[in-house]
C-alpha cells in the first residue's frame, strides 16, 4: 500500500500553546459544507496528527486503516485530535466514561464529535454506520474481536476511507501504540497537585512502520494539550 | 387561524393560548406523551388545537368565544378543564399568537389575561425588547432574535413600543428579514404577510409502511425523509408553511392527526423530532406500565403498528430565505446526519450524543451530553469562574458514578477529613471498588468543596485527594461522610 505523505505545515507547537493548524488533504471531503461528490476516494491521502505524533506515524493515520492503542487511555484522544482540528467528525464508540474536557484540551473540537456511550451487541453495525459519516472512529470493543467482524469493519474502512482507532487488540493492525511507561510529575506525599505526565510511546506496525519507534511525550502538559519531552525531565515552572 | 383576515391593515385573529409553565424544556418524550393528555383536554372543547411545543398549544379564538358566550368564559372552561385534568396552567387571548404568548406568560397562574381586541400594538407596548429573544419566544425568532434583543438597547431602543415607532425600512435595513418580521410583530401584526395564491392540494406527502412498522423509530427515521421531501416541494415553490399536520394511521385503522407550529423554521430533524413526540403521545397506557428493562417499553406505538405517516402543510406563506446552519456551532453535513439518525434508529434517540461544554466543578459535569438533533443548550453555563473546580490538566476518564473505593493509611485505619480540613493521616493504601490493594506513592489534597449550602436537600460538602498510586495511575477521590469516592482516573 503506497502512502501519500502529507504536506502539513505547522506553526511552532510548544507546550502550553494551543494546538496549531493542520492544512487538510484532499481525499475525503471537508466535511464543513456540501461534499464535492459524496463518493468517498478509499485508501487516498492521509489523515493529519499532532506534531508531537509525528514522529510515532511519520505518514499520519493512513485512510483506510485500523490503529491500535492499546488500552483506553488520552492517547486514543490524542491520536484523533489533529484530524479533530483539521475538520472531521470523530465518533467515540463504547467509551461510557470518557472525560470531555481532558478530549478539548488534546484538542478536539466538541461540535464535531458523536459519542455512543453503549453500542450493545450489535456495534459492527453501528461502528460500520459512523464510519459512513464519520472520519474517525475511536472504539473501544467488549471483548475479543472475532476474526470475521475484523475482516468486515477492514472492508467498511477500505471502502469508506476512514480510520479507526481501536483501544484493544486488533490482529493485522497497520499501526500499534502503546504507552509502557507513564511518570506524573509535580505531585509530592502531601503537597503539590498533579501538573503533567512523561510518557513513553511505542509504535511499530506492518509494512513501511514495522520498525519500531519510541518517543517520550507530554501527554498530558500543564495546560492538558500533548507535547514532545525530552530524556531529561525538564524544570517544571510554576505557573500557579 | 382566520388566516385570510391578516392582509395588510387588517389586525390578525384573535388567538388562545394555553400554558404550562412548569412543563420541562427542552421536552423528553415522557413530557410529550403526557402533554397529549392535556391537548386532549383542549380538543375536547375546541377540535382544531395547534401545538407550539410540549408545554403549549394554541387555538383560534373567534369561532369558540361565540360558542361559549365571550372570550371569559371560553378561557374560564378551558382552565377549568385543563386544571381538572391535574396540570397547572394559564392562559392569554390577544391579537395574534406573539401578543397572546405574552399575555399567557403575564396571567397569573390559573388565571388568563385578555388583551382588548384591536389593541395589539399598546398591549405590546410596553414589554421590553427582551421577549424578541427570550426562551419562551423561541418558536418564533430563534436566534435572530438574540441579535436584534442585545443591540436595540444600546442603540436607545428599550421597549417594543419604541421599536414600532421606528420607520419599518430602518428595520429591515439593519437587521434584514427577521427584523422587518420582529417589526410587524411589534406592531401588533401577523410577522408573515400570506401568499396570494392559494395552496395546491399536492403539497402533502406521505409514506406507508408494508409491514406495519411496530416501533416508533423506524416512523421517526421515514418522517425525516418525508419532512426533506415536503421542504423540498414547498421550497421550489417558494413557499413555507405555518403549520404542519401530521397523520399517522396504525393498522387497525385509528388515525391520529396533530397540527404542529412550523413557521418555515424547522428543519427536518425537528420534524421528525415533533413525529416522535406525537407517537409517544399516542401509546396507549398498558404500553407506559411496562417494565423498562422490557423491548419494546416506550418504544411500541399502537397494537399492530403504524401503516401510514403523512405530513400535510397548512397554511401556506411566501418564504424569505433563511440562513443555514442555525443550530450548532458546525455545520451539521447531511452525512453525519444521516449516520447518525440511522445509528439513533437502531439503538434509540439518546443513544447518539453530542457533547456540549458545561460549566460545573467535578469531572462529571465539565460536558453534558444532548442527543444528536436536540437544541445544544449546557445545562450549566460554561463561562462563569466556577471556584473549586478541579484543576487543569483534567482525567480523561470519569465515572458517571462514583466508585466506592478505600482508603486507609499505614495502620490500616481509614482516612478521614474533618469538617476544618484537617487530614487524620496520611493515605497509604487504596483499593477501588474491591480492587486489589494499591501503595500510594504519592498525594494531594484535602480540597474541600462545599456545593449549594443554601438548599438542605442539595447540599454536598466533600474533600477531593488526588492519588498516585505504585502502577503509576493517578486517580480522583473524594471523601464525603467519611465514605470514599473514586470520581475519576487520570488514564
Amino acid at each position: 500500500m503506497t502512502l501519500t505523505f502529507i504536506e502539513s505545515v505547522f506553526d511552532i507547537v510548544t507546550v502550553g500553546a494551543g494546538i496549531s493548524q493542520a492544512r487538510w488533504l484532499p481525499g475525503r471531503v471537508n466535511c464543513d459544507g456540501a461534499s464535492p461528490s459524496d463518493a468517498p476516494q478509499p485508501g487516498y491521502g492521509a489523515l493529519p496528527v499532532l506534531s508531537a505524533l509525528g514522529e510515532l506515524l511519520p505518514g499520519g493515520l493512513a485512510r483506510g486503516s485500523v490503529v491500535a492503542a492499546g488500552r483506553w487511555s488520552l492517547l486514543c484522544l490524542a491520536l484523533a485530535a489533529g484530524a479533530s482540528v483539521a475538520g472531521a467528525w470523530c465518533a467515540v464508540a463504547g467509551v461510557p466514561q470518557l472525560g470531555v474536557s481532558a478530549a478539548v484540551g488534546v484538542g478536539l473540537d466538541p461540535a464535531r464529535m458523536l459519542l455512543v456511550a453503549d453500542p450493545g451487541s450489535a456495534w459492527p453495525q453501528v461502528v460500520a454506520s459512523l464510519l459512513d459519516g464519520c472520519e474517525l472512529v475511536l472504539l473501544r470493543p467488549p471483548g475479543h474481536v472475532p476474526a470475521q467482524v475484523r475482516r468486515r469493519l477492514e472492508a467498511v474502512l477500505r471502502r469508506c476511507g476512514g480510520v479507526l482507532v481501536v483501544a484493544g487488540d486488533w490482529d493485522g493492525a497497520q499501526a500499534r501504540l502503546l504507552v509502557t511507561r507513564q511518570e506524573w510529575s509535580g505531585i509530592e506525599a502531601g503537597h503539590g497537585r498533579l501538573r503533567a505526565r512523561r510518557v513513553l510511546v511505542v509504535a511499530d506496525g506492518r509494512g513501511a512502520a514495522a520498525r519500531p519507534r519510541t518517543q517520550w511525550l507530554w501527554l498530558p502538559g500543564p495546560d492538558g494539550s500533548v507535547g514532545l519531552a525530552d530524556q531529561v525531565v525538564t524544570e517544571m515552572q510554576e505557573t500557579g | 387561524m382566520a388566516a385570510h383576515l391578516t392582509a395588510a391593515g387588517f389586525p390578525p385573529a384573535r388567538v388562545l393560548v394555553v400554558w404550562c409553565p412548569e412543563w420541562p424544556v427542552p421536552p423528553d418524550p415522557d413530557a410529550a406523551r403526557a402533554f397529549e393528555r392535556v391537548v386532549s383536554l383542549v380538543e375536547d372543547l375546541c377540535p382544531k388545537v395547534e401545538v407550539l411545543w410540549p408545554g403549549a398549544c394554541a387555538i383560534a379564538a373567534r369561532g369558540p368565544a361565540r360558542y361559549f358566550g365571550g372570550e371569559e368564559a371560553l378561557a374560564g372552561k378551558i382552565i377549568e378543564a385543563v386544571t381538572g385534568g391535574g396540570f397547572a396552567c394559564q392562559a392569554g387571548i390577544a391579537d395574534g399568537l406573539f401578543a397572546a404568548r405574552l399575555a399567557a406568560h403575564a396571567a397569573a397562574p390559573g388565571t388568563a389575561t385578555i388583551a382588548p381586541s384591536g389593541q395589539a400594538r399598546e398591549f405590546l407596548a410596553p414589554y421590553p425588547v427582551s421577549v424578541l429573544s427570550s426562551e419562551e419566544m423561541a418558536g418564533l425568532l430563534r436566534l435572530d432574535g438574540a441579535e436584534m434583543a442585545e443591540l436595540l438597547p444600546r442603540l436607545g431602543i428599550a421597549t417594543l413600543g419604541e421599536f414600532a415607532r421606528l420607520p419599518a425600512a430602518q428595520a429591515v435595513n439593519r437587521f434584514g428579514t427577521p427584523g422587518g418580521m420582529a417589526h410587524r410583530l411589534a406592531r401588533g401584526l401577523d410577522p408573515r404577510p400570506l401568499a396570494a395564491r392559494p395552496p395546491s392540494a399536492d403539497l402533502s406527502v406521505s409514506a406507508e409502511f408494508d409491514p406495519p412498522a411496530p416501533l416508533a423509530e423506524p416512523v421517526v427515521f421515514a418522517a425525516k425523509a418525508l419532512a426533506e421531501r415536503m421542504h423540498a416541494g414547498l421550497a421550489a415553490r417558494g413557499l413555507a408553511c405555518v403549520c404542519v399536520r401530521v397523520r399517522v394511521i396504525s393498522e387497525d385503522g385509528q388515525e391520529h392527526a396533530r397540527l404542529w407550529r412550523h413557521d418555515g423554521l424547522l428543519s427536518a430533524l425537528a420534524v421528525a423530532e415533533r413525529v416522535r413526540w406525537q407517537l409517544a403521545g399516542w401509546l396507549p397506557d398498558t404500553a407506559a406500565e411496562r417494565r423498562p428493562g422490557e423491548p419494546g417499553h416506550q418504544d411500541e406505538v399502537q397494537p399492530g403498528g403504524i401503516t401510514l405517516l403523512s405530513l400535510i402543510p397548512d397554511q401556506v406563506v411566501r418564504a424569505h430565505g433563511r440562513q443555514l446552519g442555525l443550530w450548532g456551532d458546525a455545520v451539521v453535513s447531511d452525512r453525519v446526519a444521516r449516520a447518525a439518525l440511522r445509528v439513533q434508529a437502531m439503538l434509540g434517540h439518546g443513544a447518539v450524543t453530542r457533547p456540549v461544554p458545561a460549566g460545573g466543578r467535578g469531572p462529571a459535569e465539565q460536558a453534558t451530553p444532548v442527543p444528536f438533533g436536540d437544541a445544544r443548550d449546557p445545562e450549566r453555563p460554561p463561562d462563569r469562574p466556577w471556584p473549586g473546580r478541579i484543576p487543569v490538566p483534567v482525567p480523561a476518564t470519569v465515572c458517571q458514578d462514583p466508585l466506592p473505593a478505600r482508603v486507609t493509611d499505614a495502620a490500616g485505619a481509614p482516612v478521614t477529613v474533618t469538617g476544618r480540613a484537617r487530614l487524620s493521616a496520611p493515605p497509604a493504601r487504596m483499593s477501588a471498588s474491591g480492587g486489589p490493594w494499591l501503595v500510594i506513592t504519592a498525594w494531594a489534597g484535602p480540597w474541600p468543596v462545599a456545593e449549594r449550602w443554601w438548599r438542605p436537600q442539595a447540599a454536598r460538602r466533600r474533600a477531593r485527594f488526588q492519588l498516585v498510586t505504585e502502577d503509576g495511575t493517578a486517580w480522583l477521590a473524594a471523601v464525603q461522610d467519611g465514605n470514599w469516592h473514586i470520581e475519576a482516573r487520570y488514564d
